[in-house]
């Protein structure tokens, strides 16, 4: 993310006008390795591959503000490895993590992980440093510390299912491994926060929010998300672009400043539903128009969202969720042009 | 009697699996499916309207969910206790007195760990009187293809939670309906829309458990 890029979204954030109208998106493995013409395995493991990539987007698309930019990461599996999971990486399709937790019993044994040495995690630091130079010269620079949230992380480690059956069945049990989870979180944070001290965002991705009730949330979401998101960081940025209405108002209790949604709530709905009190990163439908949709789809979703909001401020427009897989040029392009005029 | 099968009703509903279960609080120590299901049956309440019980109580969660009163836990919750019924009344669709409606094949799609969705369908179709063959999750084409082989009549229904693993439901449903065109194929996950469903060349699309079972009964 260049100065001027940064110093963008904390005007978003800060409900600043901004013209033109900003843009951003989250983009990762998902879209970025198969649109720069490599494979997501040879993304994953060819640093060079990987910072090209990066800098080709954002060298192709200079009024995008690509989050949280030059993302390092081995798609689910970068957190889950640090506590022993199993990962699968098939050649060009998107790596997964094995579950640990066969049994609630076995929560009180995982150990606790040591970001600076475990699983793909000093991989992840390491790329990031050894490129540094080359992201500084191109005129960015690193801002955020990236992690999945710890709801997400412990559904990987047990199994969804399992997980959420343990939340109303072994809620202490289930608490004790969200302990564990934040507590490692916080350790990761706060290296990529000591290696990289431009850093001054957080973005915690957990779509596992979107399944839990408020109940559910308030008892088992919220009070770890507000030790992640720690007060002294400018953004503090959630991506949960599962179902979001139960969880929207309690965000600023969370501390994020910063969502990125699915696209089943609008952005009018959520600027009500967060009491205007956090940025809003969205929301085009990301498969249906942005990957499949013509170049004049995309416009047209653009100019409606653009047209459905009385208040602009506070908005990064976007689609609902992360880039997809097969997002052509033409269409990002499209979009750009659309929001911006 | 219409006492018992209220309250069974009401245990699905509410998610108590048995005595032991500590959910939900206000029903902590009190009988669940489990032993109102074989209470039921000693004292003469047939399989089928043991399971008729059963399907109103999901029913009335499913509406409940449709209504965002209740979430994913609370449903998953009635789906356990809905799986504590179906050990008892298996021996019945066994033995034939208890006629299942046709063979119901699942599974998440290659790519694609998630099976809150899918366990989630497969038991409430399971509930609804539907032998469910459970592939469970990262299934590639071919699996689906050889349950299709050994299942002819079935139905085939594909879950996923990812939007990047929606290119694999495609090849699998198009893999299926190119070896057997006569096989109707239902697509349901957080990322799917009907139209989706129906662009990847679907039969049907599932926004929840209850409309998988709806679709399944239309089929019937």
């Amino acid at each position: 993310m260049t100065d001027k890029q940064w110093h963008t979204l904390l005007s978003v954030i800060r409900r600043e006008p901004v013209t033109p109208l900003p843009v951003g998106f989250i983009i990762d493995c998902p879209w970025l390795p198969n649109w720069f013409g490599a494979s997501i395995l040879d993304y994953f493991t060819n640093d060079e591959i990987w910072l090209n990539a990066n800098l080709k987007a954002v060298r192709e698309f200079p009024d995008v503000m690509f989050l949280p930019g030059f993302w390092s990461e081995f798609g689910m599996c970068t957190e889950p490895s640090a506590f022993g999971a199993r990962a699968t990486f098939p050649g060009n399709e998107f790596p997964h993590a094995h579950r640990v937790i066969r049994s609630i019993d076995d929560i009180e044994e995982l150990p606790a992980p040591n970001p600076a040495t475990d699983g793909l995690l000093p991989f992840v630091l390491n790329r990031l440093k050894l490129a540094r130079p080359r992201i500084e010269e191109a005129g960015h620079t690193i801002r955020f510390a990236v992690a999945r949230g710890p709801l997400n992380i412990a559904s990987y480690l047990m199994g969804s299912t399992e997980f959420l059956t343990a939340l109303m069945m072994e809620s202490d049990k289930a608490e004790s491994l969200l302990k564990k989870i934040t507590s490692f979180l916080k350790d990761w944070i706060a290296l990529q926060r000591e290696t990289f001290p431009t850093i001054d965002g957080i973005l915690l991705l957990d779509d596992i929010i979107g399944f839990l009730g408020e109940p559910e949330f308030r008892g088992f979401g919220l009070p770890y998300f507000q030790e992640l998101f720690e007060k002294d960081v400018a953004v503090r940025f959630l991506h949960n672009d599962a179902p979001c209405r139960v969880s929207a108002p309690l965000l600023p209790e969370a501390g994020v400043n910063l969502f990125n949604m699915g696209f089943d709530v609008s952005l009018r709905d959520l600027q009500e539903l967060t009491g205007r009190k956090v940025a809003l990163v969205g929301n085009i439908p990301p498969r249906d128009v942005l990957a499949a949709g013509s170049p004049a789809d995309v416009a047209q979703a653009a100019k409606d969202l653009v047209a459905s909001l009385d208040d602009k401020t506070g908005v990064l427009f976007s689609c609902g969720g992360g880039v997809p897989p097969h997002v052509s040029s033409e269409n990002l392009n499209s979009f750009v042009t659309a929001i911006r005029s | 009697m219409s006492e018992l099968v209220e309250q069974l009703t009401m245990c699905i509903e509410r998610g108590k699996i048995n005595a032991a279960a500590p959910y939900p609080a206000d029903l902590r120590g009190r009988e669940g499916a489990d032993e109102l299901t074989a209470r039921a049956l000693r004292e003469s309440v047939g399989p089928d309207a043991v399971l008729a019980a059963c399907n109103e109580g999901m029913r009335r969660i499913g509406e409940r969910f449709g209504r965002n009163e209740v979430f994913v836990p609370e449903l998953l919750m009635a789906a356990k206790a809905m799986k504590a019924v179906m050990a008892h009344l298996r021996p019945f669709f066994q033995s034939g007195s208890v006629k299942a409606k046709g063979s119901f094949i699942l599974g998440t799609v290659a790519g694609d760990l998630h099976d809150i969705g899918k366990n989630l369908v497969a038991m409430v179709v399971e509930g609804n009187g539907w032998e469910v063959v459970d592939l469970g999750v990262d299934c590639k084409p071919q699996k689906f293809v050889d349950a299709v082989k050994a299942h002819p009549g079935c139905t085939v229904g594909l879950s996923a939670l990812l939007t990047t693993t929606m290119a694999n439901m495609e090849k699998i449903v198009k893999e299926i309906k190119e070896q057997f065109p006569e096989v109707r194929v239902i697509v349901g996950g957080a990322p799917l829309s009907a139209d989706a469903a129906a662009k990847m060349g679907a039969d049907g699309y599932g926004a929840d458990p209850q409309g998988a079972v709806a679709f399944l009964n239309s089929t019937t």
